[in-house]
Parts: structure tokens; C-alpha cells; sequence
């Protein structure tokens, strides 16, 4: 008897639970709809943009841009490290936070001394535990981020590198593949990767009219203002960019890892009421047949 | 001539159209069908895109403009459809 009651209890809870976890799964499904969105929304941008760059690139305008500085041997790193605010979202922020340390640990057996900026919760809670300290940390970045949001995070960053104090930026980030598939991904952001080869202008002097030298996509563009000055405006934009996406795609990567934890929650939770269940059927039947028993035995001995 | 305006969070217009007249860095550019490969900063201020008779208003702010094969590409840091304003 008592046995049967606590199984009820059990199941009720369980149920509960499900009931919990379901509901989270449809809202990580209708909120990753919208983070996907965003990330597929972010797309034109960072194509007419880097296309511009590439085409006005020139190797040779390396050095007169502190933003494509390389350095050989870097001293200074900054690690940018993107988690989620919240967690029940699966081993998306473990797998985040693996990826961070492990790269930050590569960087140090090298010599570098790494500066470590957190946004998100539960990155910054892991390596508080660790005792790592952060330079900087941002919990107020959300699950919908803007692209002010990346400006305010990189700029400073982006300052610190022109000037010479950062030798390179990495940002630890979820890439969005698909909803099942969020690999943690190390973007070097700083100094800016030159831009895939094949579009490389000869730059006219001064009035930057410049002649091309068989680019395929582009024609004789008239620039006004000549071409150092284009890139001189849109290299930051192309880092604050990278920044945004990074953003984006792990808030979209948050909501896909935890509509699939939720989902294993949800069915794993439906398997353990039906096992439980059964249990209680059974013991429910045995009670039946043992109260028969005793009956049948009770009338068996008034009668013999 | 084809238009189209991009903020960094999504595509605000992607279009046919008459005209545009764009703030650059250094002044308006106004930019009809068939204009050579162009390409500018912007500034702030007001983009007008002029399409069967129809305006429409967008305030522009950073980025840049660019033209090729008579398509209007306008990539702006901040991009916003304004609300107000349709005439001839």
C-alpha cells in the first residue's frame, strides 16, 4: 500500500517536470526561430562588406594600418569568451568554456600573457571558480544583441590593439552550422585576416580613381574619397562585424543547444513515467491478487 | 536600377527604383539608372529612394554606398525606414 503511494508520487512529479521542460523546449524552439533570423538577417551586411574590403585591399597598405598590424610573436592576447546567461541549455556552455581554456593555456605555454574578457554568466562564474580574472565582464549582453553591443565590447579592445598594447584578439564564440550542430569556434578578429587573394587593386595616388587590375567582380570604381580612407572607415566596421556575429550566431547556437537538451529532457522523462508506471501496475495487480488470495482463503476456512 | 539598404542586423529594402539621393561624407550624391561603379562613406543624414513616383525615407547613418552593375548597394551602420512622406 504504502509502496503504490509513493510510486504515484513519483509519477506526478515526473510529470511535472516534463511538463516543465516541454514547455522550455517550445520556448528555446520559438526563440531560436527568431535568433536564427538574426543571424540569416546579418548575412547581406558582412557580405557587401568584406566583397568592399577585399576589393580594395592592397598587402602593401599593411603597415600604414594599425588594424592589420601582424606580429609575429605576440606578448599581449586578449580572449574574448561568448556563454550563455543561462544555463539548461545542455554542455553548450561547458563546451565553450573547454575551448577558452584550453586556447588561453596554449597561448601562455607560448609566452603570452592573456587578457580575458568574459560576456555571459556562465563563463565568467567558471573561470572565477578556476581563479582566472577577467578584465573586463558583461552579463547585460542578452539574448537578442544589437550591434551596439558589439561595438562597445570591441571598440575598447580595438583601440588597445591600434595603439599597440594588444597583439592580437581572439573571440571564443558557438558557431551556427544548425541547430544540432555548434561547434566552439576561436576567431582571430585582430589583426584583420587579409582578405582572400584574387582582388587585389593597384591603387592610383591621391585622387584614388585607381586603374584595377583584373578583379573579376568589379569594374573601374570612381572612389571618392580615394581608397585609404574607404578602408580606413570600414575596418573597423568589419571587426565590430565579426564582433556582432559572433554575438548572434552563439545566442542562436544557445537556443538550439537547449531546445535539444530540453527535447532529451522531455522524452527521457516520458521513458521514466512509463517504466514507473509499469511498477506501479504491477504493484497495484499484486495487491489485487494477494487481497483475493486472503479472501478466498478467509471464505475457504469458514466453509471447511 | 536595383536598391538595396543593409544594416548590419538585416536588409531594410531591397527593391527597383528611379532614384536615389544619398548623404555622402562630403555632400548629397544623387544617383540615377546606369550610373558608373561608384563608391563613397556615408554621412548622416537622409536617403531618399524615388520609385514610380512613390518616396520613401530612410535615415542613414556610417557605412557605405556603392554602385555596380547598375545595383545600389547601400550598406549603413544604422539604417532606419522613416515614417512619413509620399509624394510625386
Amino acid at each position: 500500500m504504502a509502496k503504490t503511494r509513493e510510486l504515484k508520487r513519483r509519477i506526478r512529479s515526473v510529470e511535472n517536470t516534463r511538463q516543465i521542460t516541454k514547455t522550455m523546449e517550445m520556448v528555446a524552439t520559438s526563440r531560436l526561430k527568431r535568433a536564427q533570423d538574426q543571424v540569416v538577417g546579418a548575412r547581406p551586411y558582412a557580405q557587401a562588406l568584406g566583397e568592399v574590403i577585399s576589393n580594395l585591399y592592397d598587402p602593401e597598405l599593411e603597415e600604414r594600418f594599425p588594424l592589420l598590424r601582424q606580429v609575429k610573436e605576440p606578448k599581449q592576447a586578449a580572449v574574448v569568451l561568448i556563454t550563455s546567461n543561462r544555463g539548461l541549455c545542455g554542455a553548450f556552455n561547458s563546451n565553450l568554456i573547454k575551448a577558452a581554456k584550453s586556447h588561453v593555456e596554449a597561448l601562455e605555454e607560448r609566452g603570452v600573457t592573456v587578457h580575458a574578457h568574459g560576456i555571459g554568466r556562465k563563463g565568467i562564474g567558471f573561470f572565477k571558480y578556476i581563479g582566472r580574472t577577467w578584465t573586463t565582464e558583461r552579463i547585460d549582453i542578452g539574448d537578442r544583441p544589437t550591434s551596439d553591443d558589439a561595438q562597445g565590447v570591441i571598440t575598447p579592445l580595438m583601440e588597445q590593439f591600434a595603439e599597440g598594447e594588444l597583439d592580437r584578439v581572439d573571440v571564443v564564440f558557438a558557431k551556427f552550422n544548425s541547430p544540432l550542430s555548434t561547434p566552439p569556434t576561436i576567431l582571430t578578429v585582430l589583426p584583420i585576416a587579409p582578405p582572400a587573394p584574387g582582388a587585389v587593386r593597384q591603387k592610383g595616388k591621391g585622387g584614388g580613381e585607381g586603374e584595377v587590375e583584373a578583379p573579376t567582380t568589379v569594374a573601374n570604381y570612381i572612389l571618392n574619397p580615394p581608397a585609404e580612407q574607404i578602408l580606413q572607415a570600414m575596418l573597423p566596421l568589419y571587426v565590430q562585424n565579426q564582433m556582432y556575429r559572433a554575438l548572434v550566431e552563439t545566442a542562436a547556437s544557445e537556443h538550439g543547444a537547449r531546445r535539444t537538451a530540453m527535447k532529451s529532457a522531455t522524452d527521457s522523462a516520458g521513458d521514466m513515467i512509463d517504466s514507473l508506471r509499469r511498477t506501479f501496475n504491477r504493484a497495484r495487480q499484486a495487491q489485487i491478487t494477494q487481497e483475493i488470495a486472503e479472501i478466498v482463503g478467509g471464505a475457504e476456512a469458514l466453509s471447511g | 536600377m536595383h536598391v538595396r539598404i543593409i544594416s548590419p542586423e538585416r536588409s531594410i529594402f531591397d527593391g527597383e527604383a528611379d532614384a536615389v539621393v544619398a548623404p555622402a561624407f562630403d555632400g548629397e550624391v544623387g544617383i540615377l539608372p546606369r550610373h558608373a561603379p561608384f563608391l563613397t562613406l556615408l554621412g548622416q543624414g537622409a536617403l531618399t529612394v524615388k520609385a514610380d513616383g512613390e518616396t520613401q525615407v530612410f535615415d542613414v547613418e556610417g557605412g557605405f554606398l556603392q554602385v555596380v552593375h547598375d545595383t545600389v548597394s547601400v550598406v549603413a551602420e544604422h539604417a532606419q525606414a522613416r515614417e512619413e512622406g509620399t509624394s510625386s
